[in-house]
């Protein structure tokens, strides 16, 4: 059993492929990194998986369906895409109580979520007061608000700061203990060595490598072999 | 059910749909004040008649559902506004199925058109009440006009909240959707209306006067009443325009990514 599947994915934008036949697995219970430089295809192959995009040709399956058809999704994957996906003029504590209301979830799930990401005093702020790292907090609240058992995190540490990074390590390492499977992409290389188990480097749309941090490293540093795989990829 | 509920919430948690409802009632309530005054200025008054005519009188306070352009704005901010502030992607990923997710916000819509025009035309019935004490002489209004009006009121605003949220959805960006339906409602229908008058009854304005059943004639304005369809056949009408917008709606947000 899988937790995610990508099978011969492709989508293209005009004659532009961004994703391109792209096969990869998330196991289950573990904290993948999705990895690949600026405009590899990573956020178009999360797009596809959570039904935002429509795939050209392949499939992306989540828990063994398509993300649409699992009931409540919710309460069985989380999702962070991006920290743009709040209304500016609702505060933290509304802007997730309509979430909440979506996935059957009442107002004390979201206290509690708030405190999980250590924003409860902001609760009643206006969200476009608040800052990129608490943004990031909130969409991270959001995701977990239904207990999900799979957590799919785009850049989850764009814009934050040394101890956001610091913290955001403490919250993916606290889910991944509770079992939770995790596929994390990022730009920080550095940071995720220190918290996943697996790796998928996708360039130009396809797969460059995939599996264990130890396999994928063979004794180097993430940052070294990234470098290696996608020939000096800026990531 | 679920959604209902969360787009109501969604709804109600945003200042601006309060905002919106303000400036309704304000709306409403101006156009039907100062109507009577504008009537009694004018030497042929407006080329309608004067206030010692019962339709003159009922047309003060078919003003009433003027407000009705709120109610589409209404509905232009229910699905534009989330491709505008981005919350497009949360909602959608929390509820994947997009025809489910369009269904309820058509559905909220029209609830929140309806709620604000009956109100806002509530609110000009009285201010043309208000009004109209500054003409004792002044006919009674017909006991019909407030029937039609209310309905009227009724059937504009869930028809406008559903035409203002299935342009949202077919066009996304917020200000391109309120500029069109504002040039088409306030510039291009009255040109329409004023090349092709026959064909006027089944624009929009159009319908809505029917419903009112006004029976007045203004060569000034190039409106005839009488020539306009019955209240039953304009909602008929009305209620075509909001499923065919509706079902373009639902083509249109299945078929296209969510950006």
């Amino acid at each position: 059993m899988v937790a995610i599947v990508f099978r011969d994915l492709t989508k293209t934008y005009g004659k532009f492929p961004a994703v391109n036949n792209f096969s990869a697995e998330v196991k289950p219970g573990r904290v993948t990194g999705f990895l690949g430089p600026n405009g590899a295809g990573k956020s178009t192959a999360l797009r596809c998986l959570v039904g935002l995009a429509k795939p050209t040709s392949g499939k992306a399956r989540i828990l063994g369906k398509r993300y649409p058809q699992l009931k409540n999704p919710s309460t069985r994957v989380g999702v962070v895409l991006d920290s743009r996906g709040f209304h500016p003029g609702l505060t933290g504590y509304q802007n997730l109580r309509v979430l909440a209301s979506m996935a059957g979830l009442g107002g004390q799930r979201v206290e509690e979520v708030l405190a999980q990401v250590e924003l409860s005093d902001a609760r009643n702020k206006r969200v476009k007061g608040y800052s990129l790292g608490m943004k990031q907090r909130l969409s991270l609240a959001a995701a977990i608000l239904g207990n999900p058992e799979v957590l799919i995190l785009d850049e989850p540490a764009n814009g934050l700061d040394p101890a956001g990074i610091a913290w955001l390590r403490g919250f993916i390492s606290a889910q991944a203990a509770a079992g939770t499977t995790v596929l994390v992409s990022s730009h920080q290389l550095a940071e995720l060595q220190n918290t996943v188990d697996d790796v998928i480097i996708i360039d130009h749309g396809q797969l460059i490598a995939a599996g264990t941090l130890e396999d994928i490293t063979a004794g180097q540093s993430l940052e070294q072999a990234f470098l290696r795989l996608t020939q000096g990829g800026v990531s | 059910m679920r959604l209902v509920a969360a787009e109501f919430r969604k709804l109600t948690y945003q200042r601006a749909m309060w905002g919106l409802l303000i400036a309704g009632v304000l709306f409403a309530m101006l156009g039907t004040i100062a109507t009577p005054f504008i009537i009694d200025q004018s030497a042929d008054g407006l080329g309608f008649g004067t206030l010692a005519e019962v339709a003159v009188v009922d047309s003060v306070y078919a003003n009433a559902i003027s407000a009705y352009i709120f109610s589409v704005i209404v509905g232009v901010l229910i699905v534009a506004g989330e491709f505008r502030h981005g919350t497009a992607v949360a909602t959608f990923v929390a509820a994947p199925r997009r025809g489910r997710v369009l269904l309820a916000k058509l559905w909220v819509a029209a609830i929140a058109g309806l709620i604000l025009q009956v109100i806002a035309t509530a609110a000009g019935f009285g201010a043309g009440a208000l009004g109209m004490m500054a003409f004792p002489d002044a006919a009674t209004p017909s006991v019909d006009i407030f029937i039609n009006t209310s309905i009227g009121a009724v059937v504009s605003g869930a028809v406008l909240g559903i035409l203002g949220a299935a342009v949202g959805a077919l066009l996304r960006s917020q200000i391109l959707a309120l500029m069109s339906v504002l040039i088409w409602l306030f510039a291009i229908e009255p040109i329409l209306l004023l090349l092709v008058p026959d064909q006027g009854k089944y624009f929009l304005s159009g319908l809505i006067t029917s419903m009112v059943a006004l029976d007045v004639q203004s060569e000034q304005f190039n409106l005839d009443t009488g020539d306009f369809l019955s209240p039953l056949v304009s909602i008929g009408f009305l209620l075509a325009y909001g499923a065919v917008f509706s079902i373009l709606a639902l083509i249109s947000s299945m078929r296209r990514d969510i950006e």
